[in-house]
């Protein structure tokens, strides 16, 4: 143990802390910016300086650990001098002024230079703002980059890099001309961006943000020859209510249904259901694969930012891809034929829109090979704008149910929304289907929790299945190699994002681990609370295929539940 | 006066028959023995931050492993410069003669000298060199039938001042941005490739192989008592001779060396710069100080990599202060946000100040405020001394400077 | 594999192709594994290297202290008229491309010019349109 003071206060830490965290042992909160507890350190933005006794210069707290005998004094007057004076260069590097950009910004209402201003008590910027003249970035169907607002602190560049694995981002050039950018400046959607969004979490400003798709929405719902049907993901249900103020983990299921009718939506049908659907599909192709030496292992294909990855950079891998559409596309299909004809409605007139947790589902909903199935898919903050624009008190609504037809779901369903949740409705389905014996202990823990990659094996009657799950495209990279290196499954789990859906890139701002271990805490408690634990229990996904798809795998399931996939590489 | 000639020794002497003997008569010594005759030198890093050179390698020796390198900094970019070009333009054998040594003394087989882009020549000779060294078996395996081995390799910079900074050059060779590490860890227990490193400049190491040559007495009786030894000064700007000289500490005054070597100034002196542009500046009533560490220290200044730029009346001193701002905003590498923003943002104050013809008390003080920022919160070396000059001339020219408006 | 000669293969591709262009920037980014975003992030770090192509004459100008003493602003506004491009520009007809850069170490003989590889010292600004007019 390191002894230290800190502002006067005496206190151990262990060897290796850093003056950040020995602060934080002491209650003290430095300020930071470019510091991310997920990431590397960086040590670039330099406003988390701090005293420290018989050096020269100022300290840098994220990078610097403690010394034995250290002291440190954080809000000295040099320090406070030095935190605004870098306050007031790198706000005017930020394309502030008479633009007005605060009341424009996708950030407007929780920007962390914001924060940062009331933090360092600054009441006066002496500095004109540097126009950096560049242009924004529109190439990807998913994200928008607005590089003039970029203040360079490099946490999209080493969240994509580090957490996804991928490094889309990257400082280029040098001195004034130093700019995070792609690579030669080609824009996001035309490299190999996988829309997963998750340096919209990592962006401190409003330089990043999900491609707007809520005006659509808004003039769809304002058009009388259209009949809009709105779905919504598992993960929006745990995560909306953080956008009106809530701490995570509060299920609000009941209120988002109810405001998605106030706002207009002729139908409200829920994403669960055709996760069920998945199940059942996707849980009858594994089955197939398994009897009848198929390619394996089956990877799934729920996490359209996981899509696009294999596509880039595991293109060889592409048969092992489930062939199921995802529970958005099937969804959105099965309103334009199997709700439309139900109900003598031309799909024509019928708008679909999507509530996710997600940006790379907008990209989703245009990939070629399904054009039609979504027309809209909004994340759920942009679900959260149109709330509060109408000025819907949600947190105070009556709940209400989803329409019938497809609003029905399993608990099995909403856990899709986390990590290992996919698998373990796989698992509960396909186990039952095989044995006719529920799964042994229904609640399958093995594949639960934010280890990067987990492994289980279940005995199946004669089989022994062995199964996989990864999150975070870098766990999602490092479980690719090992199966490329010869390691062998049946059924492997991946999702794009950390945590799963429930820390997906269009989910409420802040997401980091934290907050998506409490949301995930949410939706297994959503799960408890369902009257069915399975997807085949589902009474209207048996109606569905009784009245409509005959049984899972049908031709008729094929043509609108299934899809291919597209090689791209590098 | 004249020179001392110390390093500049043997600069006109034919080296194609040159066969190392400085490194032959180390290589039957102890390396703790090599050491101790450089730190009895008392010779210092003379890339500009001075550090005691037989301390770094005595703690780079310590380091445990067996993988360690010795990386020559031959990376001269600050304004005022070209004493290494000197070296290795004409005295390229002896160069790596201090580089092989100094790989011999921390125990390093590989070494690395990273020679600016730039330097079209001196790369030219400096790779022909370690090609004749490699014939002559003076590089490669046993070499001098002992059992050292040691492979040196060229790299070529990409044209980047920041790159002198020894982390920047150490990300450089690997092949990265030149983007300035957090230290610590310093370059000694975590350097290239995460390896024990030595980063050592041209002139030290040519220093040090002439040291082990002559006895490190002999170069610390050469200059004072803090001040061991020689400099090489590079004397350029409004000065009759500019060139390369080597001085002994203590023994010349700045003005000695401006009038004696430069053979006086071009115009009536207004100000020196004693150590590139990365130092504060010196009025003519303080160039009467022996040139050494601790004389230039006391007037506040410091002798960096040893360019004495001299400037005399009848340039614009905002245009003055406009072109080094410009330089270091055009050099940061553009991590920090003090040294990249500020530098950045002390260029546009100052273009400002030109274009509505002078400063005003509130320009003045803002300038001041971002350069204390960066002086205290930079990353890196570049950032720490970037507003040296800028703010020294502020100082010292304030009545001018505001006069102007 | 990392062989420390990221920067001299850099300098063979800048040379053989007066630019490094994309197919190059792919295999360096295959052989390093590195992503080729990273890989440009190095690229567009130096100044000596260039993702669009230069002209066949490099022009580089030093305007750094020293030679700013010595008048250097005299050739670069020469050479800019000249030539008619700005720093960094490269003429039309693609044969002069014009760097106005910092210090290139001849501090004691500025102004200074090169012209590729090629150093020149103690320019003026007829001197130096000389030099430009002699390159074929």
């Amino acid at each position: 143990m390191i002894n230290v003071t800190i502002d006067g206060q005496k206190l151990q830490v262990p060897e290796g802390t850093t003056i950040l965290n020995a602060a934080k042992m002491a209650h003290i909160k430095i300020p930071t910016l470019c510091y991310s507890e997920e990431l590397s350190i960086y040590g670039g933005c330099r406003i988390c300086v701090v005293e420290v006794e018989n050096e020269r210069l100022l300290q840098p707290s994220c990078a610097v650990a403690v010394k034995e005998g250290m002291v440190v004094k954080t809000h000295t007057p040099k320090v406070r001098e030095v935190r605004k004076t870098i306050f007031e260069l790198m706000i005017a590097s930020h394309d502030l002024g008479c633009k007005l950009n605060c009341l424009t910004c996708s950030r407007g209402d929780n920007c962390d230079l914001q924060r940062l201003a009331q933090e360092l008590g600054i009441r006066e910027i002496r500095l004109n703002a540097l126009d950096k003249n560049m242009s924004n970035d529109y190439s990807s169907y998913s994200i928008v980059r607005e590089p003039n607002k970029c203040i360079s602190c490099h946490r999209c560049v080493r969240r994509c890099e580090e957490i996804q694995g991928i490094g889309i981002f990257t400082k280029a050039n040098r001195g004034p001309a130093a700019v995070i950018t792609t690579f030669k400046n080609k824009g996001m959607g035309n490299l190999e961006c996988v829309n997963c969004g998750q340096c919209i979490h990592a962006c401190p400003t409003g330089a990043l943000h999900e491609v707007y798709h809520y005006e659509n929405v808004w003039d769809a719902l304002h058009d009388p020859t259209k009949h809009v049907v709105v779905q919504t993901a598992p993960a929006v249900r745990v995560a909306l209510a953080e956008a009106f103020g809530e701490k995570p983990g509060r299920i609000f299921t009941e209120q988002m249904v109810a405001a998605l009718k106030r706002l207009g939506f002729d139908k409200v049908f829920d994403t669960d259901f055709s996760a069920d659907l998945t199940i059942m599909e996707e849980g009858t192709e594994l089955l197939g694969r398994i009897q009848n030496g198929g390619t394996l292992p089956m990877l799934t294909s729920c996490s359209p930012g996981w899509i696009k990855f294999i596509e880039h950079f595991y293109p060889e891998f592409l048969d092992n891809i489930s062939s199921c559409k995802s529970p958005q596309q099937m969804l959105g299909a099965l309103v334009k034929s199997y709700y439309a004809e139900k109900n003598n409605i031309p799909k024509e007139d019928i708008v679909v829109v999507s509530i996710m947790p997600c940006t790379a589902k907008k990209y989703e909903a245009r990939r070629p090979e399904m054009t039609g199935d979504v027309d809209y898919a909004l994340t759920t903050r942009e679900l959260a704008m149109m709330i509060k624009e109408v000025g819907i008190d949600v947190l105070n609504l009556e709940g209400e149910d989803y329409d019938k037809l497809m609003g029905s779901s399993s608990g099995a369903a909403v856990i899709f929304g986390a990590t290992g949740g996919v698998m373990e409705a796989a698992l509960r389905t396909v186990y039952e289907i095989l044995t006719g014996e529920e799964l042994p202990g229904i609640d399958f823990t093995p594949v639960r929790g934010i280890e990067g990659i987990k492994e289980a094996e279940v005995k199946v009657g004669d089989l022994t299945l062995k199964a996989a799950v990864a999150h975070g495209l870098s766990n999602v990279r490092r479980l690719m190699n090992m199966i490329r290196d010869g390691k062998e499954y049946h059924f492997i789990e991946m999702m794009a994002c950390p945590g799963g859906c429930i820390g997906g890139g269009g989910q409420p701002i802040p997401t980091d681990m934290e907050v998506v271990k409490k949301r995930m805490e949410a939706i297994y408690e959503s799960d408890l609370a369902h009257g069915y634990r399975k997807s085949h229990e589902n009474p209207e996904v048996q109606q569905l295929y009784d009245e409509y798809l005959g049984k899972p795998g049908s031709h008729k399931a094929h043509k609108l539940l299934h899809t291919h996939y597209t090689p791209r590489g590098l | 006066m004249g020179e001392t000639l110390f390093l500049k020794r043997k600069v006109s002497e034919d080296y194609s028959h040159y066969d190392f003997p400085i490194l032959k008569k180390v290589i039957k010594m102890r390396r703790e023995d090599v050491i101790a005759e450089i730190k009895a030198s008392g010779l210092k890093g003379r890339g500009g931050a001075g550090f005691p050179t037989g301390l770094k390698w005595e703690l780079a020796l310590k380091e445990p492993g067996d993988e360690k390198y010795i990386i020559c900094n031959a990376d001269e970019g600050e304004p005022g410069t070209f004493k290494d070009r000197f070296l290795l333009e004409n005295t390229p054998l002896q160069v790596m003669e201090g580089i092989i040594i100094a790989g011999y003394a921390i125990g390093a087989n590989k070494g690395y000298i990273y020679i600016r882009g730039e330097y079209a020549k001196a790369i030219n000779i400096f790779q022909d060199a370690i090609n004749h060294a490699k014939e002559e078996k003076l590089i490669g395996d046993s070499i001098l039938d002992s059992d050292f081995s040691f492979d040196l390799q060229l790299v070529k910079g990409g044209g980047a001042y920041v790159c002198g900074d020894e982390t920047s050059l150490i990300n450089s060779i690997e092949g990265n941005r030149g983007i300035s590490r957090i230290t610590p860890p310093y370059p000694i227990q975590n350097g290239l490739y995460g390896k024990p490193s030595v980063v050592n400049n041209v002139e030290t190491l040519t220093a040090a192989a002439e040291i082990l040559a002559q006895g490190g007495k002999t170069y610390a009786n050469l200059g004072t008592d803090k001040s061991k030894g020689t400099k090489l000064v590079c004397l350029s700007g409004d000065v009759k001779e500019p060139g390369v000289y080597e001085v002994e500490f203590g023994a010349m005054t700045l003005r000695e060396i401006i009038d004696e070597f430069g053979k006086g100034t071009t115009g009536e002196l207004k100000f020196v710069i004693p150590g590139g542009v990365s130092t504060a500046i010196l009025t003519d009533d303080q160039l009467d100080i022996p040139y050494t560490y601790e004389d230039i220290a006391n007037v506040g200044s410091g002798l960096g990599s040893g360019a004495v730029v001299v400037v005399s009346e009848g340039h614009d001193l905002l245009e003055l202060l406009q072109n080094v701002s410009r330089f270091f905003m055009d050099e940061t590498c553009g991590t920090c946000f003090p040294c990249r923003e500020g530098n950045r943002r002390v260029y546009h104050l100052l273009k400002e100040a030109v274009n509505k013809g002078g400063f005003t008390s509130d320009d003045m003080k803002l300038i001041k405020d971002i350069g204390k920022t960066i002086y205290l919160a930079a990353r890196c070396g570049l950032g720490q001394t970037s507003m040296c000059f800028i703010g020294s001339v502020l100082e010292k020219y304030t009545d001018e400077l505001l006069a102007r408006r | 594999m990392n062989d420390g000669r990221m920067m001299e293969k850099l300098h063979n591709i800048q040379t053989t192709y007066g630019y490094i262009p994309e197919n190059e920037i792919e295999k360096l980014a295959d052989e390093y594994a590195m992503s080729k975003t990273k890989v440009y992030g190095v690229i567009s770090f130096y100044s000596m290297f260039h993702t669009e192509p230069t002209g066949k004459y490099l022009i580089r100008i030093c305007n750094s202290l020293s030679c700013h003493l010595n008048r250097s602003d005299d050739v670069v506004t020469g050479v800019q008229e000249y030539l008619g491009v700005e720093s960094g520009e490269t003429t039309e007809d693609k044969k002069y491309t014009l760097e106005i850069v910092e210090c290139l170490g001849h501090c004691g003989e500025g102004p200074v010019m090169m012209v590729n590889d090629k150093i020149y010292t103690h320019v003026s600004k007829a001197a130096a349109l000389k030099i430009l007019k002699e390159c074929m």
